[in-house]
């Protein structure tokens, strides 16, 4: 997936939510949002999938120690469509990162332990509009 | 100044608007908004300095500072929430700032987009947006 907008030095701390508005793609395949220390040490990485790596509207989340994968997570729902302007909310705690939309939020648990969220990237056909800390 | 922020592959170019929400720290000297395409080459830097009481615009090519502009409309105070407007145009760079006072800065290396943008200083940025 193509890297899109990243920030770093961020220092968000539990409880805090993340807020990332934006638009998919009309033609997207697939996009992520992650979240961590750095690109190589994420606590969530939360990857809609359209149509990609062999997945059909199938939300993968995962976590990456050390540049290493962990296991990957599918999620039943589907809650995305092509051009749709949404909001996603991510928040965390010792035990698990919460990502929030309108109608169904996720929970994937805080493999690494972290205890401060530094890094956000945005990859693949999702265009990023704003984004809010508190 | 510490690195409060930074953010890469921002996409921002000539007509966008940023708009960017935040609050200075109670103990702020100054901070600054740079915008450019890496650390080292910037087309816009934007530097309240309260202890000086004035806004330095400036920019910086391959690490080197260029000249400097002062405006001392410095219409914000320490402990402060605020927004900024920062508008990218092919020739300038357009400022609004929380009363309304506009500071412009030429687009100098006539960047026609940037990509990326850092935050230093006392400044807690809590949102922003491209237009």
């Amino acid at each position: 997936m193509e890297q899109g907008l990243v920030v770093t030095q961020l220092d968000i701390q539990p409880g805090e939510c993340i807020k990332v508005k934006g638009k998919i793609l009309s033609d997207a395949k697939g996009f992520a949002v992650n979240v961590g220390k750095d690109s190589s040490n994420l606590m969530l990485h939360f990857n809609p999938r359209f149509d990609c790596h062999g997945d059909v509207n199938t939300i993968v989340c995962n976590s990456k120690e050390d540049g290493a994968w962990g296991e990957e997570d599918r999620k039943a729902d589907f809650p995305f469509q092509h051009g749709d302007k949404i909001e996603i909310c991510i928040s965390f705690n010792e035990l698990e990162a919460t990502v929030k939309l309108p109608e169904v939020e996720f929970q994937f648990p805080n493999r690494l332990g972290m205890e401060k969220i530094e890094y956000l990237a945005v990859e693949g056909d999702f265009k990023v509009k704003a984004i809010k800390f508190h | 100044m510490a690195e409060r922020f930074e953010i890469f592959n921002l996409n921002m170019k000539a007509g966008d608007t940023l708009k960017i929400k935040g609050k200075i720290s109670e103990d702020a000297d100054n901070f600054s908004i740079n915008l450019g395409s890496s650390s080292s080459d910037l087309a816009f830097h934007f530097n309240p300095r309260f202890n000086e009481s004035v806004i330095v615009c400036n920019s910086k090519c391959s690490k080197a500072w260029q000249s400097e502009h002062r405006d001392h409309h410095l219409c914000f105070s320490k402990g402060s929430s605020v927004k900024f407007t920062i508008e990218m145009r092919e020739d300038k760079f357009q400022v609004k700032l929380p009363d309304g006072h506009e500071v412009e800065f030429p687009n100098r290396h006539s960047y026609s987009k940037i990509s990326y943008m850092s935050v230093k200083g006392g400044f807690r940025v809590t949102s922003f947006k491209l237009d």
